[in-house]
This record gives C-alpha cells, structure tokens and sequence, in this order.
C-alpha cells in the first residue's frame, strides 16, 4: 500500500468528498511547535502518492478541510489564528485565497458543513469556536463557552445548524448556530477532550477521544452517562471518527502511535483492529466516503498511508 | 500594488488554467475563485435543489420541547429514555422547534438581501461595501507582514536541524554538545509559540504523569531553549485538574525554602509567603512586634531586600543557569518514568527523546551557549540547600559572592550579551567597578596589550570608548546593542606572518589557492599593521565567511566598514553574515545600506531613515526596483535572495538565486547560497546538488564541506554526513560549529566509540574512520 513522505511532520489528513484518489494533508514543522506549515494535496496514483500540489504557510497547519461545494477548494487551520483557503485550480503563487485572522491564538480544528454547504467553523486555543463563510470577510459567528483550549468542531452530518465541540476544558458542548449558548454541555472525561465525531447514521450518537486514554460513545439524548467506554489506546487519543459506512465502526489515533478500529456495539471486543506502522504519534486519521474501508493516517514520523481497511499499511 | 505584486510573483497572469471544469482563468484571484465557483456547476445545482427543501428544525419541530439549556436537564431523562430506541431527531427536535425565524435572523449575515439563503452566494459582486471590505483586508494580508508577518522569523534550519539531530543522538545516553543558542536565533514570538504550545502540548502527552511533571518538562525545556518563563503560558482551567495544581502548589511552595526552583519563580511567590506569615502574626500585636525586631536583628537593614532584589535581577541576566538548576532539580526524580514505557517503538519516539532529553536539564542555557549541564549544578544547588537551611545571610553573601566572581568570568560575554534592562546595567555598572568582576578582563586586556596587538592608545580608548558608548546606550533605554560592540574580533595567538613585508599579498595570495586558514593569519598581519585597510579588513571576513566562521566574519567586516562605510562589497558581505546569524535587523539595515551607497540605485531609497524602512517588505521592495531597472545585476538577485532568506519565503530565495546563477554561473558563494536555501525549505538532496557546484568550482570551501555535511544530515546519511565534516574539520579545526554538528552525527550513527575522539578533536583518528 503507497506511503507518502512529507517534508513536515503530519497533522491531518481528510479525503475529497468529490474526488476519490485526492487527499489533504496538513503539515507542520518541528512536531508544530515552532516553524513552517504546508498543506499537501495527494493523489492516489498506480505508481504511488503523488503530490498535487502543496502550499507553503509561515506557521505550522493543524488541520484541513475540504469544501462540501467546491471540490477545488480547502482550509487549513493554522498555529498563527488564520484560517487559509487555498483553491487549488489556481497556481500556488496565488494562494492562499482567502486568510480569515480572528482566532487570538492556534487553531486547531477546521470542519466544513456537511449540509449547509457554504460555511465551515473552526475551534482555537483561544476557547472560542467561529463560524465562517467564504465571502464574508469576518467570522459570522462566535462561541465563546469553552473555558480551555477548543480542540475539535465537527458538524452534525444531517442539521445545517448543529455542532459539536471538544475542549481542554473536559467537556463536550452541542451548539445550534442559531444559539450563542451551547444547547447541551457533557462534562464528559476527567481529562482533556483532543476529538470528538457524529455517527452518520444516527445523529444522535456521538463519539469523544480523551487525553485520559479513552474513547466514548454517547447518547446526547442521555448525556449523563456514555453507552460505552472503548479502551485500548495507551496514550491520548487525538482523533476520533465515526465511519461513513458502518454505523458502529469508529477509527481512532493516538499518541501511542497506533491506529485502531473500533465496534462500539460489539458485545465484548470492541476492538477490531490494531495498526502500529507509525513511528511517532498518530495524529491524523480519514476514512474515505466514496471508497468503502479505505484509511488514510499521518503522524510525526512524516508519513502519510493509504490502505484498505483488514490489509496492512506496509505492505 | 508592487507589494501586490510580490506576492503573487508578478505570475498573476500568466498562471495556466489548470482547472479544466472550470474553464475560465483570471489573473484576479477572487475572479478566479468565482469562477471555478460557477465552473462547477454541477455541484451547486446539487446544493440549490437542496437548499428550498433544507430539513430545518422547523419541518421536523413540534413546539412540544423547548431550547435546551447547559447541563443535561433531568426533564429530558424521562422522556427521552424513553424514546432512545425511537431512532427520531427528539433531541435536535429540541433546537428552536420551528422558529423558522430564529433561523433567518441567524443567517441573515450571510445572505443580508432578500433571497434564499445561499443564493447570494453566486452573487457576490452586488455587495460592493463587503466586498471592498474584504479586498481591503486581503490586500493587507497579501501585502506580507506589514500588519501580521507572513513570513516573519529567521529560517530554521539550525533548529530544525538541531531538534531532530538532537533527538537522535539522545538515543544514546551520551551527553550532547548542541548548537550554540545564538544560532537558533529565536524570536521574541517564536518563544512565545513554543512556550505556548509546548506547555499545552506536554499536557496532552503526559498527562497522566501529574501536573508537576508536565510542568517539570515544560520548564525545562523552555529553560534549555533560553525561554523566561516569567510570562506564564496557559494553564489548564479545567476543574478537573485542580487537585493536582494544588498538590503542585502545596509541594512547591513548601519546599521553596529549600529549593532553587523557589528562587527561580516569580518573586511573588515568595513574597507571598512573607506576607501570610506576616498576616498571621498581625493577629497578636506583641508577637508581631517581636516578629518584626528579629527580622530586623536578622536581616539587619536592607541587606536581605536587597540581595533579594539583586538576585532576581541577576536571575533575569541569567536565567537559564538558575532555571537549569532548578529544572535538573526538578526532573531528576522524573527521568526514569518515560523510560518505564516498555515499549521499543516508543522509546525510540524522536519527539519524547527530544522532550525528555530537554527535561532531564542535560542542557543548560549559560552565556548565551547551550551547555551540557555540568555536575555543578549539584553542588550548587546542595551548598544552596544547607547553608540555607542553618545561615540565610551567610549563603546568601555567599551566593552574593560566588556569583560576582563568576559573573567576573563572564562579562565580556555579558557585555555583549542580550537585552539588559537600565536597572540591570546600573548594578552591572556597580559590581564592575568594585572589582570583582575586573580581573579577568584585565587580564585579557593586559595579555593582549603585552602582545601588541593593539596600540597602547588606540586601543586603550577603543575599550573605552565601546564601555561608555555601553553604557550611555543602557541608560538611554536602549533595547539591544549595536551589532558592532558585540562583535568583537580576535586574533590569533601566534602569527608567523606578523612582519610580513607585504602581508596583504600574501594573503591575497594564499586566499587565491584556497589555503583560507593560512590566509587568514596573513590577513591579520596586515590590518595589525594596517588598522585601517578596508581591504584587509574585507578579505579578512570574506576568508572567515569562507571558513566557516562566521562571528570572526562580521567582525572583521564591521572594522572593515568603520574603515570604509561606503564599500558595497563589505556592506553586502555584513547583509549576509548577519543574515547567517540570523539577525534580521542589522541584516536589513546592511543591505539598505548597500543599495543606498550603490551608484545606480542609491536614488531608489528614501532619503528619511524611518525605522519602518528597514522592514524587510520595504527592503525587498526596493531591490526589486533596483532589479526592474538593471535586470542583469546579478548582485541585486543576490540580495534579493538573501532578503527572502530573512522573511522565510524560500521559493522566492530559490528563484533569485538561480537568476543571478545565471548571470554569475562560477560565483561558487552563490551555489551555497541557493543550496543552504534549498535545505531550509527541506529540499536537502537539490541543497547537495547546489553545495556540490560550489565545491567543484571551489575544492577548498570550508563553508560548502560543512552545509553539505548538515544536507545528508538532515535526510539522515549520517555516515555521510560525518566524512564531509571530518573534510571540513581537516582544512579548517577551528571550525566550532562543524565540530559540534560531527558529534550529532556520530551519535546519530551511533559511533559512540568515536565522541572522545572527536571530544579531543583527534582529526588523524576520525579521518582513519571515514576516509573520503
């Protein structure tokens, strides 16, 4: 299976809605503590990954998105508080399009809405979460509940108004656009909340990847108490995300530098597969939504693979 | 629009359209962008068919649930307990119901005109306020830095390079010799990020390992990279760490008595504690008034105050040793606990071994050089705690004491050291003059006085003269100091060629035929003679910069300007050696200056010397008038080169130098030039490439031998990597920084058995090992 190498060590990785061979992949220098950032755009070809086209930035990237409506268009999530949207019809040297400067500090999340599909939020280290689209100059929005650092957005796949957010500050928040106060608050882990998802076939269920370790599987519905706690990982899970395939498949990261799959409804192993072929923390995870069971991770060790869900990534 | 311009690289219109959908090509980006918009049509009808029928609450509402509100309501639990197998939207039913309105209002900053939602979105034109708007603050950001930097801070190679370098060879449990600090050359903001996210990032990582840990880690290694941490980085909020900060406190301010970390906080802490002790005795007049007599008896006078207040000062001089001390104190109990994690993979983690390796306080920050931490910090911190703990006076003398004398050790190095503030240079001022501090630089004077090298007069008043200009620079608030009184050139020792007939010659000479050591002796000779000769002075640097050595370089370049302030080719030469060193100030201030002395363009730069003019923008500017007007100026691609250089922006570097390549294909400076630019934008095997050119037309570059080591370094060839030093080293020993690089290199090829040789700089032994 292709492997990829980049210059930068790896953020985040997400698969084209539009296209199914095209990926992005969000860099940063020196593990984005400090240095450059450069936001890749790969294709898968027989030969391997290639690279499409790639776009330098003055800090390091985060995270990526790829727009619902425009299958040229993306946003990175910078460590300096801009949001860069890059076109990649046009040349390099015209990018990035747009570079919306309102997040005080690092961003680290950028999800574009699923359903309404000209606007996207983003979530900082400034504790706010802001809404944008792409031709107004300003955020449209700001929530601003989160007492620590917001480290995931991520829009409910089926209602235009409806997000969910991760924070440092241990809870998970349910927001409708339409509310500057979050609808639902989940005190959800005792430790930093790094991720969180919507399962896509019931907009319900959510799932959140915590510093302490595990994943859990909630009912917003009854939020008191998670429906299942999935462990396994040995370090912070950084990313979590539900399949657009499987209603009960969940992949995951970790700062074990493993990559695992998950069935939440599974009776006793919920854990299905294991996959340890990075070499530094695991950051960056995607399951393609056109190609069933196709994985796409990156991580510190400047590696990005793609591979079928049951083969493994080296081979 | 020439700023406009550069950014976009003059290609705004010649961009082929690589857009087949779309179709259409705009030099205008927001043109372009809506026009791949409308190319892909298909898919916007998908959204506008979407859009009339988009599942709103509304559709779905019943009013029978209202908003939600914060915490999950117990009302819901009932109900929806209820409904859990029902797979409805009962929850998202709760959103607003069908507040149809509630819905517009909210968008309504989006659309702002009369239509669907969305459709304004094909027109955006008919919103020329906004849009203006916008193109105003998209010029602004096109404009680079300006208002936010885009490519605002030095490049970051040596950094990179020692990061990764540096968690390699900590595999081994060998002591590491980093890279002097001066050339990681960071920023006030580049602190402030790693700062920021290294203390966010640790709590990710070792999280379950405590807050002191995590702070312990932090601490260190912002001490080991010479970051204050007197600006506090974020601390976590969350009420679910709050046990653990308490512990931290409650652990730390107990033993801040008995531990350097005490000293190394923020005074308030301590002050603090003075203050609750103080309040507590308040509650019984007599025994506060007892109190106070023995704290006078104690700490007669002032003395404590102000020996407090001086090694705070002191501590800001000198943070990192103090820190470093404290850090190692700190860590010392937590250095095995990342090495429990079994795990080989993750022992092998680069990134927990550059984390870990930086929290063990093997390094310490000590005159501006990273340092490996040496066992004094033991003792230091031991005499510490048990002349604390019987006599706080006697220690604190004594720490009074010691630390003059070292201070003594070290002025000359402080005085061209970092930012001092007023306060600072007034008790810097005092412990000069009583004494202490003056042995070792009259030493240094009085050696230098008894070989000659300086007239007695010329010199005499050259110390002094650089001493009050210090100090009339400190008193005015003066932030830094001028590059010149910090660069201070040495000679050297021994010098056959001192009464030398024709020095200059034979420098020249030896120069020609690439024997740069020897010329350098030959060169001194001359301008030891000759104080005077810009061109000694110049050659001198070139053969320095050639060499490898860059501080002696601007150094001898900056007496070559004092000599000559109009010499383009010294002005040229200061640009880049302090682009080298990564000051971006003085590196601007030089090349304005080249062009403003230049013939041809010195029309082209402003008369008024605004400090604004110095920013790179501004400078780049300028030279690409200049390049506009005489496009075969290979010099002015040069520079040009250089400047991206300085603002990060490395393609554009890349292509300014391969455009003056083309004009001065056998100017070997040039080819290192664009191959140092290529490994700062990780092109490494284009760098060996482009060193590879510089070396064929000149064999004997120093310079080249050692990039072209860090070049295979940095894509891992350490045994490589290690043969090119070891080359380097042979032409030029006094190589510091390559010496420093061959030892990364072998431990990252784990040829421990080598470091003592290279330790030793046995150059027979490691060329026995990697011959070429």
């Amino acid at each position: 299976m292709p492997v990829f190498k980049t210059a930068y060590n790896g953020y985040s990785v997400e698969f084209s809605p539009f296209v199914e061979t095209r990926l992005a992949v969000a860099t940063a220098q020196n593990f984005g503590i400090i240095g450059n950032g450069r936001q890749y755009v790969l294709e898968l070809a027989p030969t391997g990954i290639v690279d499409v086209v790639s776009f330098d930035s003055a800090d390091g990237l985060y995270d990526c998105t790829w727009s619902e409506e425009n299958e040229n268009l993306l946003v990175s999530a910078s460590g300096d508080g801009s949001l860069k949207v890059w076109d990649i019809a046009l040349h390099p040297a015209q990018n990035p399009i747009r570079s919306f400067e309102e997040h005080s500090h690092e961003v680290n999340s950028v999800d574009w809405n699923l359903v309404r599909k000209d606007c996207f939020v983003s979530g900082s280290w400034d504790d706010t979460i802001r809404l944008w689209t792409i031709d107004m100059p300003r955020s449209l929005r700001v929530f601003a509940e989160h007492s620590y650092c917001v480290y995931s957005t991520v829009w409910n796949p089926r209602h235009a108004d409806v997000f969910l957010s991760a924070s440092g500050d241990c809870t998970l928040r349910v927001w409708d656009v339409r509310d500057p106060h979050a609808s639902l608050i989940i005190p959800g882990h005792n430790h930093e909340i790094l991720s969180c998802d919507w399962n896509k076939y019931d907009d319900c269920i959510i799932v959140s990847g915590s510093v302490d370790k595990s994943i859990k599987v909630w009912d917003v519905r009854n939020p008191r108490r998670e429906i299942t706690m999935l462990q396994g990982h040995t370090y912070a899970v950084r990313r979590v995300k539900f399949s657009p395939h499987r209603a009960h498949l969940i992949s995951s990261c970790s700062y074990d530098m493993t990559v695992c799959m998950w069935d939440y409804m599974a009776p006793e192993d919920a854990l299905l597969a294991k996959y340890d072929h990075h070499t530094e923390f695991a950051v960056g995870i995607d399951m393609s939504t056109l190609v069933e069971g196709l994985l796409a991770s990156t991580a510190w060790d400047e590696n990005v693979f793609v591979w079928q869900d049951g083969m493994d990534p080296r081979a | 629009m020439a700023l406009r311009d550069l950014v976009m690289g003059g290609a705004g219109c010649a961009v082929p359209d690589s857009n087949g959908a779309a179709g259409a090509s705009s030099s205008n980006p927001l043109g372009g962008f809506a026009s791949s918009l409308l190319g892909s049509s298909s898919k916007t009808q998908e959204r506008l068919r979407e859009l009339p029928a988009l599942p709103g609450p509304g559709q779905l509402s019943s009013a029978e649930y209202g908003p939600l509100t914060s915490l999950p309501g117990s009302e819901y639990d009932q109900e929806l307990s209820q409904q859990r197998n029902a797979k409805g939207s009962a929850f998202l039913r709760g959103f607003y119901g069908g507040d149809q309105q509630g819905y517009a209002d909210a968008w309504n900053d989006v659309t702002q005109n009369q239509l669907p939602p969305g459709f304004n979105y094909l027109r955006p034109k008919e919103e020329p306020p906004i849009f203006s708007d916008f193109e105003q603050i998209y010029n602004q950001e096109a404009a680079i830095s300006g208002r936010q930097p885009y490519f605002e801070e030095p490049p970051q190679q040596v950094l990179s390079g020692f990061l990764r370098s540096f968690l390699d060879s900590s595999r081994e449990e060998v002591p590491f010799y980093p890279v002097r600090l001066p050339e990681l050359g960071l920023s006030a903001a580049d602190k402030q990020r790693i700062r920021d996210r290294s203390s966010i990032m640790a709590r990710h990582f070792f999280a379950e390992k405590g807050d002191d840990y995590v702070n312990a880690q932090v601490t260190a290694l912002l001490q080991s990279l010479d970051i204050e941490d007197n600006i506090q980085a974020r601390e976590p909020l969350g009420g679910r760490l709050s046990e653990l900060e308490q512990y931290w406190n409650e652990s730390h301010s107990a033993e801040a008595g008995s531990r350097w970390r005490g000293m190394a906080q923020p005074a308030t802490e301590t002050s603090n504690r003075w203050v609750e002790e103080y309040s507590q005795h308040r509650d019984f007049p007599s025994r506060h008034e007892s109190w106070a007599q023995e704290f006078q008896s104690q700490h007669d006078s002032d003395s404590w105050a102000n020996q407090f207040s001086e090694m705070t000062e002191r501590r800001q001089l000198r943070d990192g040793n103090f820190g470093g001390i404290g850090a190692l104190e700190q860590t010392r109990s937590l250095v095995d606990t990342l090495s429990k994690n079994q795990d080989p993979k993750f022992q092998n983690s680069k990134f927990l071994q550059f984390v870990s390796k930086m929290s063990r306080g093997e390094l310490i920050v000590e005159d501006n050089h990273l340092k490996a931490s040496p066992a004094l910090g033991d003792s230091w911190a031991n005499e510490y705690h048990t002349q604390h703990a019987s006599n706080p006076e006697v220690w604190a003398s004594e720490f009074a004491a010691g630390e003059r004398a070292r201070y003594g050790n070290t002025w000359v190095d402080e005085f061209g050291g970092e930012r001092q503030d007023a306060s600072a240079t007034e008790q810097w001022v005092r412990e000069f003059s009583a004494g202490d501090g003056t042995r070792d630089w009259a030493d240094e004077f009085g050696d230098r006085l008894a070989k000659g090298m300086f007239e007695e007069d010329s010199s005499a008043d050259g110390w002094l003269d650089s001493y009050n200009k210090f100090v009339e620079e400190q008193v005015r608030g003066e932030q830094q100091l001028p590059a010149s009184s910090k660069w201070l050139y040495v000679f050297a020792d021994q010098n056959p060629y001192v009464g030398h007939p024709n020095p200059l010659k034979e420098g020249q000479d030896l120069f020609r035929r690439g024997l740069l050591s020897e010329a350098v002796l030959a060169l001194e000779a001359e301008v030891l003679k000759n104080p005077d000769n810009a061109e000694g002075w110049r050659l001198l640097g070139i053969t320095h910069a050639e060499n490898d050595d860059d501080r002696q370089a601007i150094a001898s370049m900056v007496r070559a300007r004092d000599a000559d302030p109009a010499n383009l080719e010294v002005l040229l030469a200061l640009g880049v050696s302090h682009t080298n060193e990564l000051e971006q100030a003085e590196a601007l201030k030089y090349l304005r200056g080249w062009l403003q002395n230049h013939p041809l363009y010195g029309k082209l730069v402003p008369p008024v010397t605004i400090d604004r003019l110095n920013h790179s923008e501004q400078v780049a500017r300028l030279f690409n008038e200049a390049a506009a007007m005489s496009p075969e100026d290979g010099d002015v691609h040069t520079v040009l080169g250089v400047l991206y250089n300085l603002s990060r922006e490395y393609d554009k570097a890349i292509q300014a130098f391969q455009t003056a390549l083309k004009l001065k294909p056998r100017d070997y400076s040039l080819w290192n030039k664009l191959g140092a630019t290529q490994a700062n934008s990780a092109r490494s095997a284009d760098a060996i490439n482009a060193y590879q050119q510089a070396l064929d037309l000149k064999p004997n570059y120093v310079r080249a031998w050692s990039n072209m080591g860090i070049g295979y370094a940095n894509q891992g060839r350490y045994e490589e990597s290690i043969q090119y030093y070891v080359r380097a080293l042979c032409m030029n020993p006094k190589a510091d920084n390559a010496w420093q690089y061959l030892r990364i290199s072998l431990s990252c090829a784990k040829r421990m058995d080598l470091l003592d040789a290279c330790e030793q700089r046995d150059l027979d032994l490691l060329q026995k090992e990697f011959p070429f």
